[in-house]
């Protein structure tokens, strides 16, 4: 199969606006036949807390401590949890439902997209397996989130897997009902949470871990990449969703 | 009157629900948290369906609301959801059953 490549991260890191807005542009350009099936890695900068969509920003955020520290705060186009984007990698893919990957069975499409995942942290020397519903897990632990959203005869799944983990610096952006709760939350995600340099004892790049996960994908889904960037009517959609869309209180915090 | 309350699935989701009742009926429920639902539009369309629901009613709304195909759900279940707004149904009535005694005038409760 033929997966077009986008490495957004190559000229650095976008904002999480731009990095939402990336992905809903290029499933809608999937979605009207402009684009192939597309596989995009991307970073964060400045980091930021994205929420899932059924979330309340309200409820999960501090947004001043966010404010006040530089960090983003917006809410998804997917399901799932609050996630503090900083020391990771990020993918996203979108594909056709017609597309052998995208199959009917949500579980299911989570399994064979998350096998490319599993594939590229073995590349790294990281054994990994796929954890239902939604998971990547090395050493017992989670290293990769991720959570998919179909629209527009379209499958858009985006995940991370952790360079680095700072749980002390996440809760301090999220909202924890009391100290002593926020002290457990904390402990809870030490016990349940990795990285690659957890994992690795050593540091693993953005660089290194695109190509990683890039030669995975490719591997186990038997795909071939074509590499190619934003069009210039992707990127004006792209800055138009991060605008209209992404920065918008009406967005982030509609529920 | 309006309640919010905290609800944790098995598997560890988290519901987060609001429910606001008045004479008996609900005027609004919302139901948030970390779960994930296809097509989210069809998951927002069931939850506005439950406004106007007596609240005696509500978990049984939700049960077959939730339940109602394509929607699919991950992470909690139609009952998780109709359990959750139950209870915050439940505790609604009792604010308004303590505001009632206290004379005072209902200005909503909070989990």
């Amino acid at each position: 199969m033929k997966l077009r490549l986008v490495d957004s991260g190559l000229g650095g890191a976008l904002t999480g606006a731009l990095n939402m807005a990336t992905d809903e542009a290029l499933l809608d350009s999937v979605s009207r036949g402009d684009s192939p099936p597309v596989l995009r890695f991307y970073r964060w900068h400045p980091p930021c807390v994205t929420i899932g969509y059924f979330q309340s920003l309200e409820a999960e955020v501090d947004v001043d401590a966010c404010r006040s520290r530089g960090v983003d705060a917006i809410r998804r186009l997917t399901g799932g949890g609050a996630v503090f984007h900083s020391e990771e990698i990020t993918y996203s893919i979108v594909l056709p439902l017609d597309h052998p990957l995208a199959t009917d069975d949500i579980l299911e499409s989570y399994r064979l997209i998350c096998s490319g995942v599993v594939r590229g942290l073995g590349r790294l020397g990281v054994e990994a397996s796929f954890e239902p519903i939604n998971d990547v897990a090395a050493g017992g632990k989670k290293i990769s989130g991720n959570a998919q959203t179909r629209r527009k005869g379209c499958l858009l799944q985006h995940g991370t897997v952790l360079l680095g983990l700072d749980p002390e610096r996440m809760f301090s952006l999220l909202k924890v009902p009391t100290e002593k709760l926020k002290g457990k939350a904390i402990d809870e995600v030490k016990a349940r949470v990795t990285s690659l340099r957890d994992l690795l004892g050593r540091e693993v790049g953005y660089e290194e871990a695109a190509e990683a996960l890039g030669r995975g994908c490719a591997e186990v889904w038997g795909a071939e990449f074509e590499p190619r960037a934003l069009s210039p009517v992707e990127e004006a959609e792209a800055g138009r969703l991060a605008a209209e869309r992404f920065s918008s209180p009406g967005w982030n915090r509609k529920r | 009157m309006t309640a919010r309350i905290d609800h944790k699935v098995p598997g560890g989701k988290l519901l987060r629900v609001e429910v606001e009742i008045e004479s008996g009926v609900v005027l609004r429920a919302l139901v948030h948290g970390d779960f994930f639902a296809h097509p989210e539009e069809g998951f927002e369309a069931a939850e506005a369906e439950l406004a106007g629901s007596p609240v005696d009613r509500l978990g049984e709304a939700a049960l077959s609301l939730f339940s109602r195909p394509p929607l699919r759900l991950f992470g909690a279940s139609p009952s998780d959801i109709a359990d959750a707004l139950r209870e915050a149904a439940a505790r609604a009535g009792a604010f308004m059953a303590l505001a009632a005694g206290s004379q005072e005038p209902g200005e909503g409760g909070r989990a």
